[in-house]
C-alpha cells in the first residue's frame, strides 16, 4: 500500500548504513575508543560532581574487570551473552533491519529452555550423558521459540508495514510481562516463596574448567565464538547471507537481482530471534540455573545494541565490543559491592558511548580541528 | 497526488473496519461472557484515562513537530524518564519530605527547563553533527534508564523516591456540577487542561500559521524553504527542542499524577514514549488526533482497576500489557504512516 514509503523508509536505512560503513576498520577502532573514552570522562565528571572520588572510581572500574582471575571469569560471563545478544543484533542491522526485541526474544528463550529441560528430565537418565541431551534439546527449543518470537515483528513488517523498531519493543514488554506472569503462577516451583521456577538438575550444567566460577564456564565462552564463526561463514558465504547483506547496502540492486525482500526481511527477523534465544539459553543453564522475574534479568538485549554499534555490525567485531562491555558489567558489580557509588551509572555510561558512536561527525570534526584529521581524505 | 488520494480512501476504510471490529468485539464480550459494561466505563474510568492520556499526548504533540520538521525524534522515552526524575528531584529539593502544590509546579518547572538544556545538546548532536537518528534516540532512552534511577540512589538511597506529593484536582465551582461532565473536565487535575490546551495550540500554530508551515516545509521539501529564504537548520533545532521539552513535561506531568518516581524496571515511564510515537503516527501527524490517541491508550492502561473494581478476575500483569498490544495492532492494521518525504536526511544549505 505503500511502496513509496517503504523505499523511503529503507533510503532511510541506507544512509546510515553507508554512514557507518563508510568508515574504515581504523577509524571505527579510533571511534570506539574515543567514544568509550568520552563516556567515561562523563561518567567520571558525574561522579565527582555526586561528591565521589573519580580516582578511586577509575581504579575499581579496572580492577573490577580484570584485575583478578574471578574478576577475568566474572568478566568472561557477561562477554559471553553479551557476544551472543550482540551478534543477533548485528545480523538484523547487517540486513538494514532494527532487531530493538533481542531482549524479549533472549527471555522468551531462556524461559522455554528452563521449561523444556525440567519438562524432559524425568525422561533422561541422570548424568553426564543425560545432562547433555537436556542442554541440547532446551537450547534447541530457545532456539525455535525465540526464532518464531523474532519472526513475529518481521512478519509485520514485511506484510504490514509495521515499524519494527517499536513493535519489537513492544514485544519485549509483552514477553517480560507474560514470561512474568508464568513465573510467579503456573511455573512457579512448588513451594518457591520467591517468584522462581524449579531449579535445573545438578547434572544439568556446563563443567567448571580453567576458571571457579559457579556461573562460568570456558565451555559457554566457546560456544559464542562457535556460534559467532558460524553466523560469519552465512553471513559471508551463503546465499541466505548475501541477500541478506545486499538487501542492508543496497535495496533497490537486491530487489532488481531477484531477491524477495519481504522473504528476506522474516529470514533476517527469524535468525536474528534464533541466536537471541541460545544467549537466552547459554544464560539460563550456564548461570542461573532456574529461571526468575524476566524484569530483574538484566538487560544483555539493550546492551548489545552498544556492542553491535561498536562493532559496525560485524560479527567478528562483536567479540572485542562485549568484552569492552562485559568488562563494564563486571566492574559495575564490582562497584555495587565495594564502592557506595550507584552503579546505575555504568548503563548511563554505556548509553554515552552509544550516543557518541551514533555521531561519529562529532569526532571527526573535532579531529580536524585540532589537526589530526585529514590523514585519510 | 494520487497516492495521497488513495491513502485517505484506505485510511478511512479502515478506520471503519476498526471501529466495528471494536463494536463487535464489545457485543460478543458484554453477551456471551457477560462483561458489565457499566461498571466498566464509569466516570471515575475516564477522569483516570485522561490523567494517563495526558503524559503521552505531551510527548506525542513534541514528536510530532520534529517529526514533521524532518527529524525523527526516537528519543522521547529517555526525555520522559529525564522528565519524571528530574520533577521528583526539584520538588524533594524545594521541598523536602512534605512539599506543597507550589514546590510540584516548581519541580514541574524545573524539569522541563532541564529537559530543555538535554534536548539543546541532542539537537546539536542530531542537526550539526548529522548523528544516526535512531541510534542516537535509542542511546536517550539508555542514558536514561542508567541515570534517572541513578540521580534517585543519590537522593534517597533507593531507585524509587518516597511519596512526595501528587498533582490535587482543581474544582471549577459551578461548571463541575454539570452531571458527568462536570466531574470529567471541572474537577480534574489542571495538567490534563494542560494537555489539551498544548495540544490544541499545537494545532493551531502547525496548521494555521505561517511558522507551521515552515516546520511543515523543512520535513518535506528543505530545498524549497531554503530558497524561500528561511533558515532550515533553525527550524529544525527549535522542533528537535521542543519535542524533548514536550517529552520532559510529560515525564514531569506523570511523576505529578504520581506523587513519587519510581527507578525499577523500565522506571514508571514504562514504555510510554514509544508509544507517544505510536499516537501521533494513529493520529495521522496531527497534534488533536495524536491526543486523541494518546487517550485511547491512556484508557487501555487504566483498564485493570475497572476489572478490579467490576469483579473480573483477570491477572494484573496481563492487563498491564493492553497497550502495548493495541500499539502491535494498531500499526499492523494501519501500517506506516506517509513520514514527511525528507525525514531523516540531513541538510546543509547551498551557500
Amino acid at each position: 500500500m505503500s511502496d513509496a514509503d517503504s523505499s523511503r523508509a529503507r533510503a532511510l536505512l541506507d544512509r546510515a548504513a553507508d554512514r557507518v560503513f563508510d568508515l574504515t576498520v581504523l577509524e571505527r577502532l579510533a571511534l570506539a575508543a574515543a567514544s568509550t573514552a568520552l563516556a567515561l570522562l562523563i561518567g567520571l565528571v558525574v561522579v565527582a560532581a555526586a561528591g565521589y572520588d573519580p580516582v578511586q572510581f577509575l581504579r575499581f572500574v579496572f580492577v573490577g574487570s580484570f584485575g583478578d582471575a574471578s574478576a577475568t571469569a566474572r568478566t568472561l560471563k557477561f562477554t559471553t551473552i553479551l557476544t551472543l545478544t550482540g551478534v543477533a543484533v548485528a545480523i538484523a542491522f547487517r540486513a538494514g533491519v532494527f532487531n530493538i526485541g533481542v531482549q524479549g526474544q533472549f527471555v522468551v528463550g531462556g524461559f522455554t529452555t528452563v521449561v523444556t529441560i525440567l519438562w524432559l528430565a524425568p525422561m533422561f537418565p541422570a548424568g553426564t550423558v543425560g545432562g547433555v541431551l537436556l542442554m541440547v534439546f532446551g537450547t534447541l527449543a530457545a532456539v525455535v521459540a525465540a526464532g518464531a518470537y523474532g519472526a513475529l515483528p518481521g512478519i509485520l513488517k514485511a506484510y504490514a508495514d509495521a515499524n519494527e523498531i517499536i513493535t519489537t519493543i513492544m514485544l519485549n514488554f509483552v514477553a517480560v510481562g507474560v514470561v512474568g506472569y508464568l513465573v510467579e503462577g503456573a511455573f512457579r516451583g512448588e513451594g518457591n516463596r520467591a517468584p522462581n521456577t524449579e531449579r535445573l538438575p545438578e547434572y544439568v550444567s556446563l563443567p567448571r574448567i580453567v576458571y571457579d566460577n559457579p556461573d562460568f564456564s570456558i565451555l559457554g565462552f566457546a560456544a559464542a565464538l562457535l556460534v559467532v564463526a558460524l553466523v560469519a561463514v552465512v553471513m559471508a558465504r551463503t546465499t541466505v547471507g548475501y541477500d541478506m547483506v545486499t538487501s542492508g547496502f543496497q535495496q533497490a540492486a537486491a530487489t532488481f537481482s531477484g531477491v524477495d525482500a519481504e522473504r528476506t526481511i522474516v529470514t533476517t527477523m527469524t535468525l536474528s530471534g534464533m541466536v537471541a534465544g541460545v544467549a537466552g539459553a547459554v544464560f539460563a543453564i550456564m548461570i542461573q540455573g532456574y529461571y526468575s522475574d524476566p524484569a530483574g534479568v538484566g538487560t544483555y538485549g539493550f546492551d548489545a545494541i552498544a556492542v553491535s554499534l561498536l562493532a559496525a555490525n560485524n560479527p567478528l567485531g562483536v567479540v572485542p565490543a562485549s568484552l569492552l562491555f562485559g568488562g563494564l558489567d563486571s566492574a559495575a558489580s564490582y562497584i555495587s559491592i565495594n564502592s557506595d557509588v550507584p552503579v546505575q551509572l555504568i548503563d548511563g555510561i554505556v548509553g554515552l558511548v552509544v550516543l557518541f558512536v551514533a555521531a561519529p561527525e562529532l569526532f571527526r570534526m573535532a579531529a580536524e580541528r585540532i589537526g589530526l584529521g585529514g590523514a585519510d581524505r | 497526488m494520487s497516492g495521497a488520494t488513495l491513502r485517505t480512501d484506505e485510511r478511512s476504510r479502515l478506520l471503519v473496519g476498526t471501529v466495528l471490529v471494536v463494536a463487535a468485539l464489545a457485543v460478543v464480550s458484554t453477551t456471551v461472557f457477560d462483561l458489565p459494561v457499566g461498571a466498566i466505563l464509569t466516570v471515575g474510568f475516564v477522569e483516570r484515562a485522561l490523567q494517563a492520556a495526558s503524559p503521552i499526548a505531551l510527548a506525542a504533540v513534541g514528536g510530532l513537530y520534529a517529526e514533521k520538521s524532518g527529524v525523527f525524534n526516537i528519543g522521547l522515552e529517555g526525555f520522559m524518564i529525564f522528565g519524571a526524575v528530574a520533577a521528583a528531584t526539584f520538588t524533594y529539593l524545594f521541598g523536602g519530605d512534605a512539599p506543597s502544590q507550589t514546590t510540584l509546579w516548581l519541580g514541574i518547572l524545573g524539569a522541563t527547563f532541564v529537559c530543555g538544556l538535554l534536548s539543546v545538546a541532542f539537537a546539536v548532536l542530531l542537526v550539526r553533527y548529522q548523528a544516526n537518528q535512531i541510534v542516537a534516540g535509542l542511546a536517550v532512552w539508555f542514558i536514561g534508564l542508567g541515570f534517572g534511577p541513578f540521580t534517585a540512589v543519590l537522593l534517597w538511597g533507593n531507585r524509587n523516591s518516597p511519596g512526595l506529593t501528587s498533582m490535587s484536582s482543581v474544582t471549577v465551582p459551578g461548571l463541575s456540577e454539570i452531571p458527568i461532565l462536570g466531574r470529567v473536565l471541572f474537577d480534574t487535575s489542571p495538567l490534563v487542561w494542560l494537555a489539551g490546551a498544548l495540544a490544541v495550540a499545537a494545532w493551531v500554530v502547525l496548521f494555521r500559521t505561517k511558522y507551521g508551515y515552515w516546520v511543515q516545509a523543512a520535513g518535506e521539501n528543505p530545498e524549497a524553504l531554503d530558497t524561500a529564504g528561511i533558515d532550515v537548520t533553525r527550524i529544525r533545532y527549535a522542533a528537535v527542542i521542543f519535542s524533548g521539552v514536550m517529552a520532559g513535561l510529560g515525564g514531569a506531568v506523570l511523576m505529578a499524577h504520581a506523587g513519587s518516581f519510581t527507578g525499577t524496571g523500565d522506571t514508571m515511564v514504562n514504555g510510554r514514549g514509544w508509544i507517544a510515537i505510536v499516537a501521533y503516527l494513529f493520529g495521522n501527524y496531527n497534534p488533536i488526533g495524536a491526543a486523541l490517541a494518546a487517550l485511547l491508550f491512556g484508557g487501555l492502561d487504566m483498564l485493570q482497576i475497572q476489572f478490579q473494581t467490576a469483579g473480573i478476575e483477570l491477572p494484573n500483569r496481563l492487563v498491564n500489557l493492553f497497550p502495548y498490544v493495541a500499539v502491535i495492532v494498531v500499526l499492523t492494521v494501519w501500517g506506516s504512516t506517509r513520514m514527511p518525504s525528507s525525514v531523516g536526511e540531513h541538510y546543509e544549505s547551498e551557500e
